[in-house]
């Protein structure tokens, strides 16, 4: 699966990778020790801000309006 | 605007089905997915991890919805919001089109949980609105995006079921099956 920005393509492959290992192993399993995949997020994230940018995608300032009619609590 | 709903069972424990909801692009089921994103994610003070998602799709509209529309951009962004409770064994997904917006509108809501007589199995319940904008074959038009939506839903559940065998069987992280 690629990312939005082709140059960002391994950045999320590497992070998808971290991410699905610890979301079965240790979320799922209510384990809350540290994130081991800070890091790696955050390189694809940069790299995914600037492509969207680029592409001009209008990612701001849309409202989820569910058929609830309500934003998921946070 | 016309308001379509669905339920699905899968003979799955709802941690089965979550783990591959959440990896469940790409899948041989829905090829119009061609990029999916991670915008940001996080845990809330309940222990919830919300995910902000933005899909890349092709052909995100059925034809003749897009020939009334007029339209010849090929590439339809969604956003999706993700809220996954593991105690309470809950995942929420609710998703928006982000481009387009002047003509369509389709709000996606899922809910994936345990079935409340038999943990063995897991319930998804999934509901939308569309909303065709500004132009007389409103009506027509969302009469046929939910007759998509039908199709579009069944392929869902194929794919979930996929990943679920996929990846079972194999043991392979799905991200190298990129």
């Amino acid at each position: 699966m690629n990312s939005v920005g082709e140059g960002c393509t391994e950045l999320k492959r590497e992070y998808d990778q971290c991410f699905n290992r610890w979301f079965a192993e240790k979320f799922l399993k209510g384990d809350r020790g540290d994130d081991p995949c800070k890091e790696m997020f955050k390189k694809y994230q940069s790299c995914v801000k600037k492509a969207i940018k680029e592409k001009d995608i209008p990612i701001d300032g849309v409202e989820f309006m569910g058929p609830n009619k309500e934003k998921p609590g946070s | 605007m016309k308001i379509w709903s669905t339920e699905h069972v899968f003979s799955y424990p709802w941690e089965t089905v979550i783990k591959a909801a959440m990896r469940k692009y790409p899948n041989p089921m829905n090829p119009c997915v061609v990029g999916v994103d991670v915008l940001d994610r996080n845990l809330d003070k309940h222990g919830r991890l919300h995910s902000h998602r933005l899909l890349s799709t092709e052909w995100g509209l059925p034809s003749v919805v897009r020939a009334i529309l007029g339209t010849s951009r090929s590439t339809t962004y969604i956003k999706e919001h993700s809220i996954v409770d593991p105690v309470e064994k809950k995942m929420e997904l609710c998703s928006t089109n982000i481009t387009l917006t002047n003509l369509i509108s389709v709000d996606e809501r899922l809910v994936y949980r345990p079935h409340s007589e038999n943990p063995d199995v897991t319930v998804l319940t999934q509901e939308a609105i569309i909303t065709v904008k500004g132009i007389s074959l409103s009506n027509y038009l969302e009469g046929l995006m939910a007759l998509s939506m039908s199709a579009n839903a069944r392929k869902g559940w194929d794919a979930i079921e996929w990943i679920i065998k996929n990846s079972e069987r194999e043991k392979v992280p799905l991200c190298d099956m990129c």
